[in-house]
């Protein structure tokens, strides 16, 4: 089961970051901070909906390098910028890599809360497409081959019929490996079963 | 002497002949046919310092230079013979040691006695001409020098006749034409230059031997010169004339200045890249300073403001949902009250860079510093058209300043003045600096200029980062105005009728007391 929303702070300015922590705690989140990107990235990834608020001039790396580092680990964190000097083409680059908000600091309380809610409801909803896909697969793959075949079949449009013509089966021994599929799949009806099918094959595109 | 002379001789008394031979000025001797002087006239032992004893038999002959004696003794007795007199040159010995050159005349005389036979004698007259020699040697030392210095000189020197033809050119002449003499002899000197002078130069030079108008200088002119081989090339030509068997000919030196022109080019635009190079780098460096203390302040006061913010914010929520610890709002207030004191921190830092050297006030005087700030701008003005009219009043009591801060703001605002004025291109542009005592007893000092004004946003001019400039970053006049009222004065600005700005400071008078 997943936890409770946890938002995680990166800023190397103490007061900063407790400030940040005090302000994103009083709205009920658990907040965890951290001075440096390495810090963070030694915490295991929370089996939670999460969000993360970043200053963009951090020491070692910038924050925009950080955000890349993340993609390329396919951690998939929505992100917060937060910047003393921000300019506009820094704030392009960072929205473009699919930033959540780029605030300079100081900024208004509302605008920063605002916007980790917005990155917490993001994460949550990706998390919940990505468990429906597992959950799918999960019973797909407990699935005999033979029901597996005989869905594949069924989806692409074929009747009963046709189906055994082409497996060299009875019809009625299609339908009832059909009704076991459509019970392991927890279909509750054919159309569903079609709409199930479709996600497996495609799990990438409808989860962006 | 001729025949008749010698005639005449003969008639007269020989002691007659013998006195007056004493009393002439010219070395006379009377030598026998042997070469043995029988007399040497008075004029002869008077020179050589030996008297007659010791000049008579071969004892003449050691007053002759020893280097002159084969050359005076090799003209044959039988020339004289034949009744020539014969001249030649020798050098003689004065009775100092010293040799002069004398001219030499020898002439057969035969004396005719009535008790012996006739006998043949040689009459040697000298004439000083040691004086002539030496002006002759120095006019060919003269001469010999003129043409070294013509044949080696580096600059082409041609003459002309009076068509305008060339008589003579030098060596140099081929290096810089690529001509040689031979191919110049005779023709027109217009073959030198370029098609556009030729009609200037023919009109010129009729003109000049008509009236004797010249239509160039003729020391030092710069003009265009034609090479063979079709280039044009800078030179400089300086013309002289003399006037030689009653014909004029002029003489011209001609100078090839292609490299002396190209390096004041180089030279000129090293010297302008220099300028720019110099401004651009003054402004970059000022933008960058400023710049950067910006981005700096803003950032280093933003991560205090921050936390402050994020604090406060935090406890208002706490308060609104009645869930706010009271060591939560210890805790935050402490923060809160850190962070301001390190906000503070952070200006005083700041301003003490801004500040950094400490303000030394001396009694200056303010002329002085207009008279010195007008000098750095110096052709500022003439470069951009300007007309400066400065109007400073005499003895004017000194100030309590420091020079340097003082320097600033006339600077400032004369330079504003003259960015303002610039601008401008339809009326004249005129820059007036005052200086007065005004109603209050203070020195008033104003920088006026028909320039664009400050329209609307006149109030504006004094707020940091406001400018009207593109290049500008708004913090001069702010600056002053902070330096003048650090010295008790007052900066202001105003429009001026019809165009342009006025901006006055004023500056109370020094206190009385050691300067």
């Amino acid at each position: 089961m997943t936890g409770a929303p946890v938002v995680f702070v990166v800023d190397d300015d103490p007061s900063v970051r407790s400030s940040l922590k005090l302000l994103i705690g009083s709205e009920g989140l658990q907040v965890e901070s951290f001075d440096s990107a390495d810090t963070f990235l030694q915490r295991k990834p929370p089996d939670a909906p999460s969000c993360l608020v970043l200053d963009v001039r951090l020491r070692g790396s910038s924050g925009l390098d950080f955000q890349r580092q993340l993609a390329a680990r396919n951690i998939r964190i929505p992100i917060v910028f937060i910047t003393g000097h921000g300019d506009i083409p820094m704030t392009v680059k960072a929205m473009k890599a699919g930033a959540i908000e780029f605030l300079s600091k100081p900024f208004r309380d509302q605008d920063l809360l605002d916007a980790v809610r917005t990155g917490l409801e993001q994460d949550r909803a990706r998390r919940e497409r990505e468990k429906q896909v597992t959950d799918l697969q999960q019973r797909f793959n407990s699935l005999t081959p033979r029901e597996q075949e005989v869905i594949s079949l069924v989806v692409s449009g074929m009747l009963n019929k046709q189906i055994a013509g082409q497996l060299g089966t009875a019809e009625n021994t299609v339908k009832v490996h059909r009704s076991r599929a459509m019970e392991k799949m927890c279909a509750q009806s054919f159309a569903e079963l079609v709409r199930m099918i479709e996600t497996l094959k495609s799990p990438s595109e409808r989860a962006s | 002497m001729t025949s008749e002379t010698q005639g005449a001789k003969r008639s007269a008394e020989p002691i007659d002949l013998r006195d007056l031979i004493e009393t002439i000025p010219a070395l006379v001797l009377c030598a026998l046919a042997d070469g043995s002087a029988e007399f040497a006239n008075r004029a002869w032992q008077e020179y050589s310092g030996r008297p007659l004893q010791e000049l008579t038999g071969n004892g003449w002959q050691t007053t002759i230079h020893p280097d002159d004696i084969a050359n005076f003794f090799h003209e044959s007795t039988a020339a004289l013979v034949s009744g020539k007199s014969i001249e030649t040159e020798a050098r003689l010995r004065r009775a100092d040691g010293q040799y002069q050159w004398f001219s030499i005349r020898k002439t057969l005389a035969v004396s005719r006695s009535q008790s012996s036979e006739p006998s043949l004698r040689i009459l040697i007259a000298c004439e000083d001409i040691e004086e002539r020699k030496q002006e002759e040697s120095a006019r060919r030392y003269s001469e010999e020098s003129y043409r070294v210095v013509v044949e080696t000189a580096s600059d082409a020197v041609i003459s002309l006749d009076e068509r305008g033809a060339i008589l003579l050119a030098n060596p140099a002449t081929t290096r810089v034409f690529g001509y040689d003499a031979g191919e110049l002899l005779g023709k027109p000197l217009t073959m030198l230059m370029p098609e556009f002078l030729r009609k200037l130069h023919e009109a010129g030079f009729k003109r000049y031997l008509a009236t004797g108008q010249r239509h160039i200088n003729w020391q030092g002119t710069e003009l265009t010169g034609l090479r063979k081989n079709g280039q044009e090339f800078p030179v400089e030509i300086s013309f002289g004339e003399l006037t030689k068997d009653g014909h004029r000919v002029f003489t011209g030196f001609i100078r090839d200045i292609s490299e002396r022109k190209q390096a004041e080019e180089t030279r000129k635009q090293a010297q302008q890249t220099i300028q720019t190079t110099q401004a651009e780098l003054a402004r970059v460096s000022r933008l960058t300073t400023m710049g950067e203390l910006a981005a700096s302040i803003a950032h280093e006061v933003n991560q205090p403001l921050t936390a402050v913010n994020n604090n406060g914010n935090a406890c208002l929520r706490l308060l609104a949902k009645q869930n706010l610890q009271p060591d939560v709002l210890r805790r935050a207030l402490e923060e809160i009250v850190a962070e301001g004191t390190r906000a503070s921190a952070i200006i005083a830092r700041i301003r003490a860079f801004i500040k950094k050297s400490p303000v030394e006030k001396n009694r200056v005087g303010i002329n002085e510093v207009v008279g010195e700030v007008l000098a750095i701008i110096g052709h500022g003005f003439e470069e951009n058209g300007i007309l400066l009219q400065s109007e400073l009043a005499q003895d004017l009591p000194p100030v309590l300043g420091d020079r340097v801060q003082l320097q600033q703001v006339m600077l400032n605002l004369i330079m504003n003045a003259i960015e303002a004025i610039t601008a401008v291109t339809d009326r004249p542009r005129l820059l007036w600096v005052e200086s007065r005592i005004d109603e209050s007893g203070d020195i008033l000092v104003t920088v006026r200029d028909s320039g664009t004004g400050l329209g609307l946003e006149a109030d504006r001019a004094f707020t940091p980062f406001f400018t009207t400039k593109a290049n500008g970053i708004g913090m001069g006049l702010p600056i002053s105005r902070s330096i003048i009222e650090g010295h008790g004065g007052r900066l202001w600005a105003a429009p001026n009728f019809p165009h342009g700005a006025v901006f006055s400071f004023t500056m109370p008078v020094a206190d009385e007391g050691p300067s």
